[in-house]
């Protein structure tokens, strides 16, 4: 019986050193060597490049599209197309597990606010040389997308959608109250006056609508008031965003969710979209991914600038980015840089990020055919277009950024539900959130 | 509700014994048994063992599944006793255990009662009763939600019929995890009643008539007879649906993912949370950790106390 046990054992052992080997191979990480991933590149080697595009249904048809023609064109580069993931939300945890199994695709859509933690994983390639080279034209995207696509001076990806805040209303909400509608130049008493009066409990209206997820729809929401405000997110790698300047920008809020009662609390995300589209919410603070289902709605909107603080009225920008992975492979890498940078063309971004319904990456695309059939079947674009220009300073790209948004939203949803005072709640944010950013 | 099974014995065919040594003999043995149980073991270890020995290596890092991870050793697990949201999160698994275990199983009693009459029709209620269970917890969550509406949902709509004032139900941070709690009984409450339902009829009859005889009340009855014999099941039901209260996720994900205010933040939902959404997966390993060993222990202490008092449920 002994031996048997005995033999039970060993097996065991064996078993578990196995995970243990298997394990560090696992959660190991590759470091850079400084060498660029395309050097030695031969424009004319076949190669077969996979795509993630985290779209689905229609955009996907037309990314698919995209790859065929560019393979007409090309014939030594087979692009493999898939959404890569069944959500958007989804693709970090697969590219994760891909870095994991050694099976990442060259190149994956991804969340701009991931780039600090995709940049910390090595396998990112650098394009700083690539982008800088004149014929890429990287400065007609505007500066926040530039400065999300980069990490710790390294630029790791091309912006694949570009969009920003601005202030949305229903005009014949307007109209009902008596009110004359928003411009470029209100200040946030002005919608705070505005909400108020638009705010009627007997049909069930309210003035404006804030999410209290706690996810980063909450957090981000904050961030123009708070550089408005003169604020800062961070100061160096240490939280700065519980300033005088955040406390401030959280107050603006408060007094609407608690004093006033004119803001809808939606504690899904999900919820406020829909009950702007149905004529109870007077004003919405969001982007231009809104304008599809409004336009379905068939509301009669306008769109302005943010309200602001002093005649400041910059917005926040949450590009989303083609981030393009290193295999070792110059071919490989190098064929994906000129798909990426065609792709990212003004000629071609048109029949892209235009003709799904999003804003166009390029300020040069303001002339194309494109862009005048997009503002005609979206009345509202043109604003969300030149409201770029307000997006002056980007959500910072490091590492932990993920920790402390979920941290400040949920201090926010605390605020807004009347539950703490701003000052509070941002330092606990601020408190909580330090040991992430730092190591 | 009985069911027979009809087999036709099988007659053994004769076995011709053929010379071979006993060494051969044992490792064909071994390696026949091998045959049978070496798909499932290789299912067990390859997806249950590997990656429960992978997350205890993984609970003693900082990884956030991207950048390569660093060693920390107890770190993780020095910081939960420390980390309000965690002591949260174990106090609304604790409160939603409390309340979901004791009235899952009086409820599935007293189901199991009424479902165990000589009526008509039983057929159909005890499907009625135990389609709920059948549902997936998601699509439970999803339905409740829109019942739980505070502007729209059916439950305002019957207290204003009754004079009542409105809820936020899951909307407010009092009433979201009470709100929770009542939709998983609705769900998990057929479980809990057929278990008991096969108990009640597994009674002897012989004991119920004897009692008769001697001239105990129905409530005697029931008293002294059903419930002492219905123990052992209650001691598996109250594991089992502890476990489940514990892990509940699926519904929580589908009502309020956590909020409001987190105050549906579970201790699996944190888990959740801290390794998928905010990618820290390393501490995200060792609260999972921590839940595993609590678990164990709850279940070990259970049915140690249960082996000492002499019952037979494990």
């Amino acid at each position: 019986m002994t031996s048997i046990r005995r033999g039970r054992r060993t097996r065991l052992l064996a078993a578990a050193s196995a995970a243990l080997l298997l394990t560090a191979a696992c959660t190991g990480g590759e470091s850079d060597d400084g060498k660029d991933a395309a050097a030695g590149y031969d424009p004319a080697a076949t190669v077969t490049l996979t795509w993630w595009t985290g779209q689905t249904s229609e955009a996907q048809k037309v990314a698919e599209g995209l790859a065929a023609d560019y393979h007409a064109a090309h014939p030594n580069v087979t692009i493999k197309t898939s959404p890569g993931a069944p959500t958007t939300d989804d693709l970090l945890t697969k590219l994760s597990a891909g870095f994991a199994g050694g099976s990442y695709p060259d190149i994956s859509y991804a969340f701009g606010n991931w780039a600090g933690d995709l940049a910390a994983s090595g396998k990112t390639q650098d394009l700083t040389g690539f982008v800088a080279d004149p014929s890429f034209a990287w400065t007609e995207m505007p500066a926040a997308a530039r400065t999300v696509a980069t990490s710790n001076g390294k630029v790791i990806g091309v912006p694949a959608l570009v969009d920003n805040l601005a202030l949305i209303y229903n005009k014949k909400l307007f109209d009902a109250a008596g009110l004359a509608y928003p411009t470029d130049d209100w200040t946030w008493e002005q919608f705070r006056e505005a909400a108020r009066k638009l705010t009627d409990p007997a049909t069930g209206t309210y003035g404006t609508a804030y999410s209290v997820s706690g996810s980063e729809d909450t957090t981000w929401h904050l961030w123009p008031l708070l550089w408005q405000n003169g604020g800062k997110i961070l100061e160096g790698t240490k939280p700065a965003f519980n300033s005088e300047a955040g406390v401030k920008a959280l107050e603006t809020l408060r007094v609407m969710a608690v004093d006033d009662k004119s803001m809808y609390l939606d504690q899904t995300d999900e919820k406020y979209g829909p009950l702007f589209n149905s004529g109870h919410v007077g004003m919405i603070l969001s982007g231009p991914w809104a304008l599809l289902d409004i336009k379905d709605a068939k509301l009669d909107y306008g769109v302005t600038a943010l309200p602001g603080v002093n005649g400041d009225h910059q917005t926040v920008s949450g590009p989303d980015l083609w981030v393009l992975f290193d295999h070792e492979d110059a071919n490989r890498a190098g064929a994906s840089r000129d798909f990426i940078k065609w792709l990212t063309s003004a000629q071609i971004d048109a029949k892209w990020n235009l003709a799904v319904g999003n804003l166009p990456l390029r300020s040069s695309e303001e002339s194309t055919p494109e862009f005048a059939a997009y503002v005609k079947e979206y009345p509202g674009g043109q604003k969300f277009f030149d409201n770029l220009a307000n997006a002056k300073q980007a959500r910072p790209t490091v590492a932990g950024y993920e920790v402390m948004s979920r941290n400040v939203g949920d201090g926010i949803a605390k605020v807004l539900q009347g539950a703490a005072s701003p000052k509070e709640a941002l330092d606990e944010a601020a408190r909580k959130s330090a040991d992430a950013l730092e190591n | 509700m009985a069911l027979t099974f009809a087999a036709t014995p099988r007659t053994r065919s004769p076995e011709t014994p053929r010379p071979r040594s006993s060494r051969g003999r044992a490792a064909r043995r071994s390696l026949t048994g091998w045959g049978f149980a070496g798909p499932a073991t290789l299912l067990v270890v390859g997806l249950s063992i590997f990656p429960a020995v992978w997350a205890f290596f993984i609970s003693r890092t900082k990884w956030n599944g991207i950048a390569p991870a660093t060693d920390v050793g107890w770190r993780n697990y020095q910081r939960i006793a420390t980390d309000p949201d965690a002591i949260a999160a174990a106090q609304h698994t604790l409160v939603l255990t409390v309340l979901f275990v004791p009235a899952s199983i009086l409820l599935g009693i007293l189901i199991a009662v009424a479902l165990n009459q000589k009526i008509r029709l039983i057929g159909f209620y005890r499907t009625c009763i135990f389609v709920p269970y059948v549902a997936s917890a998601a699509a439970t969550g999803i339905l409740a939600s829109f019942v739980f509406n505070p502007q729209f949902g059916a439950a305002n709509e019957a207290l204003r019929r009754l004079g009542l004032p409105a809820q936020q139900f899951l909307e407010s941070p009092g009433q979201a995890l009470i709100v929770i709690c009542l939709i998983a009984l609705w769900g998990e409450v057929g479980f809990c009643a057929v278990i008991y339902l096969a108990a009640l009829q597994d009674i002897p009859k012989e004991l119920v008539e004897a009692a008769t005889v001697d001239g105990a009340g129905k409530w005697r009855v029931f008293r002294h007879i059903t419930l002492p014999e219905l123990r052992p099941v209650t001691v598996f039901t109250a594991i089992w649906q502890t476990i489940t209260a514990m892990q509940l996720f699926d519904l929580i994900y589908t009502t309020t993912r956590g909020g409001p205010m987190n105050s549906t933040q579970t201790v699996v939902y944190y888990i959740y949370e801290l390794a998928f959404q905010t990618q820290r997966l390393g501490y995200g390993a060792a609260v999972a950790y921590l839940l595993f060993a609590v678990t164990m222990l709850l279940t070990v202490v259970v049915i140690w106390y249960n082996r000492r008092s002499g019952s037979g449920a494990f």
